[in-house]
C-alpha cells in the first residue's frame, strides 16, 4: 500500500518551525489551572485510609470515632462503595478480553501497603487526615507474596483463582528455536537482565473534583483522556454519557499514570453521589509513590545467536514481569510487545519470546511511557555484552546488523511490519555528533592516567500512533469565528506535551492564517470532540490527521465563497496569509475576516449550493496500523571505580520522527523520556523491603535526577516521512525507552578493563564497587 | 501529608521562648528553619500539640569574633553563612560545608542551630562541630551552661540539650598557623545526605609535621564521629610520611555501627568514608602546607 502524504500545503508557514508554545505564557505566570485550583461552593475533601501491611484480613472497619470528629461528613468502605460499581473496562483494552480484579475499595483483603481500604470526606484535607487516623481496621496480618520472581512458588495467592500468582501469559514463535539454532551458531550469548520498579513522578500528583448535582456529573480531572475519564465514569456509575462532562485545562504530567482513571478516582467518583457537595481529592506525594502505581518492574533472558562475523542468527527473550496487586489496565497484553519488537532495528531471521505476568503484593502495574521497553533495555545491554564476548567493538556489532534502506519494508520474525524507519541513518548520525573515533582516543589517554571513561549507545523502533479499537480515529471542529478568528477543538488537553501549542500550528497552517489568529480549545468532553486522549505517542498525528480533515472542508468553503464574491474560478483561488487572492491578480482578494463576515451575516449572499458559517467538523482514520519512528541514543561518562560514583559527560539523541511539526516540542519530549531513562539506569528505584514495605516512599528515598545530574542533551534530527499526515510519527515516548541502555552500556564500557559485566538495573555506586570487589575476587 | 493540628506561637526574645518552653513541656517543639520538622510534621511522623517558632529571636542571630573563637548565634540562617567573610577567614571548614547541605531553597531557611539541634548524623554541621571542638551555648529555667559538642550528640536525632533547653550559639575555636581544611562527602545527587562523608582540619608545624589534626566523620554511625585513632597516629608525624589511604582505613577502623539502607550497605559507607577522609586529608595537608 502506497502511503498517502497529507504534507504541509504549499501555504505552511508554522509546521517545522520553533514557535513558541502558546501554553508557557499561562504556565510561568501562574495562571495554569491544575485539578487543585478548583474551587467549588461548599466542597468537601477526600483522604483514602490506606493498609499498614502488604497482605491482611480486614475483620471491620469501624468509624465512629472518626464522624465523631467536628467537620467530617462521611467514611465509606467497601461495602458501601463497591456495590454500586456497574462495569468498570478501559477503552484501550476493551471489555472482551480476561482482566484482572480491581475492586474500588479493598474488600475482605488488603493487598499491598498503600490499598484504599475507606474513604473519608471533611470540610478540610486536615480534617480528612485527622479523621482518617481515627478510623479502625481490624486487620489479620497475612503472609504477603513480596518478590514476583518467586511468587510462583509462594504457598499464598494474591488473588485466589490466580493459580501459582500467574496474572497471564504469552508467547510467540518456535519455543525451541535457541535450542535449534545454537549447537550450530559460532556465538551465543544468553543473559537475564533485570529492571527495578521505577514510576513516571508526575510533577502533580493524580487528583480530581467530582461534582454531583441535579442527576449530572461533573468532573474536573488531573488526566492524559478527559474522554475516557467520562466513558469509565459511565460504564462505573452506570451515568449515560451525556449526563457527564468532564474537564481538564492543565495537567502536570501524566507518562501513562494519567491514562486511565484508577481505583482511587473511581471512589470519588462514586463517593460525589452521596454527598452533598463536590468532592476534592488531590494525592499527596507519599500516596503517589505508593499507591499510584508500580511499573518497570521485569527481567528477562535475553539470548542471541550469532554467525562468526557478528551477524544476527536468532533472537529469544522469555520475559517475566511484576503486575503487583491491581495492574491497571490489563497487563498481559502490552507485555506481548516486549517479546515482538524485541529484535529492534536489526536484521534478525529467526525469533521467539514468552511472557508471564506475575501478581505480587505491591502496587499495580500502570502504564509508563513505552510500557514494552524492556524490549530494549534487554537487546541493547545483550548486544553489549556480546560484543565484548566476541571481542567486536558494539559500535561494530550493530553496524553488521542494522536494517538497512533496501531492506525495508521488512517484517521481523516476530511478524511485526517495519518501515518508513533510519536506524543505520540516526546511528551514524549520533555517533557523529559525538565523535566515537576521538572519544575512543580520549577514554584510551584517560585509562593510563586511570580514568575510566565509557560510551554506550542503544538504538530501538518504537511503535507510534497505534490504529487500533479506539486508538484509531481522532476528530477536531474548526470555527471560524465571525471576525475570522479561529478555535479548534480537539480532546488532546494540556499534561505538558504542547497539544495546543501542535493543534494551533497546524490549523493556522491548513487554514492559510497567522498563528495568532488561531486558538485552541481542549480537555472538555461537552464541547471537544470525542478522542482517547494522550498515549501511544499518538497526538501529533492524530491531532495533524484530524485537523487536515476538518481544514480541508472549511478551506473548500472559504474558497467556494470568495470564488463567488470575486467572481473567479474555484481553481484560481489561493489561501495564504489571511486571505483568499485570485492567483495572479493578488490584487484582487478576500481576507478571512470579510469572508466570514459574509458566512454568518450576509448568508444572502453565498454561493446557492454552499453551507452558511464556518464551522465544520471532521474525523480522521489513522492510515497505518502504526508508524514506527526510530533512534539512537549514545551516553559518554566517567566512572570513579573507589566509589561508584557515575558522572554523565555528554548525552546526543538522534532521532527519526518524520518531519518535526515544532523541534522545540520535539526536542521536549526526548529530554523529558531522556531524563526519566537516566533516572531508572542511575537512581530512581521504588523499593519494597522483604516484608512488603515500601521503602522510597517520599523523595528523600526515591532519587529523580536534577538538573546537577543531567548533562545538556544534544539532538540529532533524521526526517523520514513515515504513513501519516504529514509524514508525522510520536515522539512522547522514546525518550524512556532508549536511555537506560545507553546509560548502563557506557558505565559497562568504562568498566569493561575490570571484565564487568552489568546485567541488573538501577546501577549504583554501591552496586558499582560490589560488582568490582566481584570480578576482583574471581 | 497535613500535619496534625498544632498551636504556633512566635516569641521574640530567648526569655520568652524559654519560657514557653518551659511551660508547654514536652508538647512543644522549637522550630529552627523547619527544613527537617517540617516535613516530619506533615507526614506526622512527627506529631507536636505547640510548635514554637524562633524566626523573631533576633538574639539567635550573629556571627562575631568571641575570645579566639567564632560565635554563630543559632537562629543565623545557612545561606547568611555561606555568604559570610568572617566565617570563611575564622572558620573555613563552616565555610566550605555550608554549600553542600541540600540545596540553596532549603539554606535560605535552614538554620545552624536547626541542624546542630537535629542532629541527623549525615548533615555537615554537627561534624564541622564535632571535628572543631566547637563549644554549644544552651539556656534553661536553670540558667545558661556551655556544652563541649564531644558530649552534645548523644543518638539518632539526639542530642544533650533537656526538653526545656534552647541552643543559643555555637563557639568555634578559630585555628591560627599553618592550617588546612576540608570536607569531603559522597552523595548519590547533588544536596542528598551524603553517603559518607569527611571532615578534615590539621595544622603543620614549621617541619612540615603534624602539629594537630581533627578527622570528622558523617553518616558513619548513629552520631557524628571522630576518627581518633587516626588523628593520634598523625600528630608529630611528618607529612611526607602519612599515607593519606591509611589514614581513611585507621579513621574508620574503630566504626561498629554504620548504617545501612536502600542506598547503600555498611561495608560500602566504611569504604567510601575511609576514601572520603583520605581525599580530604590530602586536601587539607595541600592547604596548610601553602601557608
Amino acid at each position: 500500500m502506497v502511503p498517502q502524504m497529507t504534507g504541509p500545503t504549499s501555504a505552511a508557514r508554522y509546521a517545522g518551525t520553533r514557535v513558541h508554545r502558546v501554553e508557557d505564557a499561562r504556565l510561568l505566570t501562574g495562571y495554569g489551572t491544575f485539578v487543585d485550583d478548583i474551587t467549588r461552593p461548599g466542597m468537601l475533601h477526600a483522604c483514602f485510609v490506606r493498609s499498614p501491611f502488604p497482605r491482611a484480613r480486614i475483620d471491620g472497619v469501624h468509624a465512629t470515632e472518626a464522624l465523631a470528629l467536628d467537620g467530617v461528613h462521611a467514611v465509606f468502605t467497601a461495602a458501601d462503595i463497591n456495590p454500586e460499581v456497574h462495569e468498570l473496562w478501559y477503552s484501550i483494552m476493551g471489555k472482551d478480553i480476561p482482566d484482572t480484579p480491581r475492586p474500588l475499595l479493598a474488600e475482605g483483603e488488603a493487598r499491598f501497603v498503600g490499598d484504599p481500604v475507606a474513604i473519608v470526606v471533611a470540610g478540610s484535607r486536615y480534617v480528612a487526615e485527622d479523621a482518617a487516623e481515627l478510623v479502625e481496621v481490624d486487620y489479620e496480618p497475612l503472609e504477603p507474596v513480596v518478590d514476583y520472581r518467586s511468587a510462583r512458588d509462594a504457598s499464598e495467592l494474591v488473588h485466589e483463582g490466580y493459580e501459582k500468582n500467574v496474572a497471564g501469559r504469552l508467547r510467540g514463535g518456535n519455543k525451541d528455536l535457541m535450542a535449534e539454532v545454537g549447537p550450530s551458531a559460532a556465538h551465543v550469548v544468553s543473559e537475564t537482565i533485570h529492571q527495578q520498579a521505577y514510576v513516571a513522578c508526575p510533577m502533580e500528583t493524580r487528583g480530581i473534583v467530582a461534582e454531583w448535582s441535579g442527576g449530572e456529573m461533573t468532573i474536573w480531572a488531573g488526566t492524559q483522556a478527559p474522554h475516557e475519564v467520562r466513558a469509565v465514569c459511565s460504564r462505573v456509575l452506570g451515568l449515560p454519557e451525556h449526563r457527564i462532562r468532564v474537564i481538564m485545562r492543565d495537567t502536570g504530567g501524566g507518562f501513562g499514570q494519567k491514562v486511565a482513571p484508577l481505583r482511587e478516582d473511581l471512589c470519588v467518583m462514586v463517593a460525589a453521589r452521596k454527598v452533598p457537595a463536590a468532592l476534592k481529592w488531590i494525592e499527596d506525594r507519599r500516596e503517589n509513590l505508593m499507591a499510584a502505581g508500580q511499573a518497570r518492574h521485569e527481567h528477562g533472558t535475553a539470548s542471541m545467536a550469532f554467525a562468526e562475523d557478528g551477524t544476527i542468527l536468532a533472537a529469544n527473550i522469555v520475559h517475566t514481569q511484576d503486575v503487583g496487586a491491581y495492574p491497571t489496565p490489563w497487563p498481559v497484553g502490552t507485555a506481548a510487545a516486549v517479546g515482538m519488537i524485541f529484535p529492534g532495528p536489526y536484521r534478525v531471521p529467526q525469533a521467539a519470546w514468552a511472557t508471564t505476568s506475575m501478581f505480587s503484593n505491591t502496587a499495580g502495574r500502570i502504564a509508563y511511557r513505552g510500557p514494552w521497553q524492556f524490549e530494549t533495555v534487554a537487546r541493547e545491554l545483550l548486544l553489549d555484552i556480546a560484543a565484548r564476548r566476541m571481542d567486536i567493538d558494539p559500535v561494530e556489532l550493530r553496524r553488521r546488523n542494522f536494517l538497512a534502506a533496501d531492506d525495508l519494508p521488512y517484517a521481523m520474525a516476530t511478524g511485526m511490519p517495519l518501515d518508513h524507519i533510519s536506524p543505520r541513518e540516526v546511528f551514524e548520525h549520533a555517533l557523529e555528533l559525538l565523535d566515537h573515533d576521538a572519544f575512543r582516543e580520549e577514554q584510551a589517554a584517560a585509562r593510563e592516567q586511570g580514568r575510566y571513561l565509557g560510551v554506550g549507545t542503544s538504538s530501538y523502533v518504537e511503535p507510534t500512533t497505534s490504529a487500533m479499537g479506539a486508538f484509531g480515529t481522532e476528530g477536531a471542529t474548526i470555527r471560524v469565528e465571525p471576525t475570522g478568528k479561529v478555535n479548534v477543538y480537539v480532546a488532546g488537553g494540556s499534561t505538558g506535551n504542547s497539544l495546543e501549542t501542535t493543534a494551533v500550528q497546524l490549523t493556522a497552517d491548513a487554514l492559510g492564517v497567522a498563528i495568532e489568529d488561531v486558538n485552541t480549545i481542549q480537555g472538555d468532553t461537552a464541547v471537544t470532540p470525542f478522542g482517547l486522549g494522550t498515549g501511544g505517542s499518538r497526538s501529533g498525528s492524530m491531532i495533524a490527521g484530524a485537523v487536515g480533515t476538518t481544514a480541508r472542508t472549511l478551506r473548500e468553503r472559504i474558497i467556494a465563497i470568495a470564488a463567488h464574491k470575486l467572481e473567479a474560478a474555484v481553481e484560481d483561488i489561493e489561501l495564504a496569509d489571511g486571505r483568499a487572492t485570485v492567483r495572479g491578480t493578488p490584487t484582487a482578494g478576500l481576507s478571512i475576516a470579510e469572508i466570514a463576515h459574509t458566512a454568518y451575516f450576509d448568508a444572502a449572499s453565498l454561493p446557492p449550493d454552499i453551507e452558511p458559517g464556518l464551522e465544520a467538523s471532521g474525523r480522521y482514520r489513522a492510515e497505518a496500523m502504526s508508524i514506527w519512528a526510530n533512534a539512537t541514543h549514545v551516553c559518554t561518562c566517567e566512572v570513579d571505580v573507589t566509589t561508584g560514583m557515575v558522572t554523565i559527560l555528554r548525552y546526543i539523541v538522534s532521532e527519526d520522527c518524520g518531519p518535526m511539526i515544532n523541534p522545540n516540542v520535539v526536542e521536549g519530549q526526548i529530554d523529558g523520556g531522556t531524563v526519566q531513562g537516566i533516572g531508572g539506569a542511575l537512581y530512581e528505584h521504588l523499593a519494597y523491603d522483604e516484608d512488603g514495605n515500601p521503602i522510597a516512599a517520599t523523595f528523600v528515598d526515591y532519587l529523580m535526577p536534577t538538573i546537577a545530574e543531567v548533562p545538556v542533551i544534544e539532538h540529532g534530527h533524521i526526517e523520514t516521512p513515515g504513513p501519516g499526515p504529514g509524514g508525522y510519527k510520536g515522539v512522547g515516548e522514546g525518550g524512556a525507552i532508549g536511555a537506560p541502555p545507553a546509560v548502563i552500556n557506557a558505565v559497562a564500557d568504562a568498566l569493561s578493563p575490570f571484565g564487568v559485566t552489568i546485567t541488573d538495573l538501577p546501577v549504583t555506586p554501591a552496586s558499582i564497587v560490589a560488582l568490582l570487589d566481584e570480578v576482583r575476587a574471581s | 501529608m497535613k500535619p496534625a493540628p498544632f498551636d504556633y506561637h512566635v516569641p521574640e526574645s530567648v526569655d520568652d521562648a524559654v519560657g514557653l518552653l518551659a511551660s508547654l513541656g514536652d508538647t512543644a517543639k522549637l522550630l529552627a528553619g523547619g527544613q527537617s520538622l517540617v516535613p516530619m510534621l506533615a507526614l506526622r511522623l512527627a506529631v507536636f500539640e505547640h510548635l514554637v517558632d524562633l524566626r523573631r529571636v533576633e538574639e539567635l542571630r550573629g556571627i562575631e569574633r568571641r575570645n579566639g573563637s567564632l560565635w554563630v548565634g543559632a537562629g543565623t540562617r545557612q545561606a547568611v553563612i555561606e555568604a559570610s567573610d568572617e566565617v570563611r577567614a575564622a572558620a573555613p571548614l563552616l565555610a566550605q560545608a555550608t554549600p553542600l547541605i541540600g540545596h540553596f531553597q532549603i539554606r535560605n531557611r535552614g538554620t545552624v542551630g536547626g541542624s546542630l539541634a537535629h542532629a541527623d548524623s549525615a548533615a555537615e554541621y554537627p561534624a564541622v562541630a564535632l571535628t572543631l571542638d566547637a563549644e554549644l551555648e544552651a539556656q534553661s529555667p536553670r540558667g545558661r551552661r556551655t556544652i563541649p559538642a564531644t558530649e552534645f550528640f548523644t543518638g539518632v536525632w539526639s542530642t544533650a540539650l533537656d526538653e526545656d533547653e534552647l541552643l543559643l550559639g555555637v563557639l568555634l575555636p578559630v585555628w591560627e598557623g599553618r592550617c588546612g581544611f576540608a570536607i569531603e562527602e559522597l552523595a548519590r545527587r547533588h544536596g542528598d545526605f551524603a553517603l559518607a562523608g569527611a571532615t578534615v582540619a590539621v595544622e603543620l608545624d614549621c617541619d612540615d609535621r603534624v602539629a594537630r589534626c581533627a578527622i570528622g566523620l558523617l553518616g558513619l554511625d548513629s552520631v557524628p564521629r571522630r576518627g581518633s585513632a587516626a588523628e593520634t597516629a598523625a600528630v608529630g608525624r611528618a607529612i611526607h610520611e602519612l599515607d593519606p589511604q591509611e589514614i581513611g582505613r585507621a579513621a574508620v577502623a574503630e566504626l561498629d555501627n554504620v548504617p545501612a539502607d536502600l542506598h547503600a550497605p555498611a561495608d560500602y559507607r566504611r569504604r567510601v568514608g575511609a576514601e572520603m577522609v583520605s581525599r580530604a586529608w590530602t586536601r587539607a595537608v595541600e592547604e596548610a602546607g601553602r601557608g
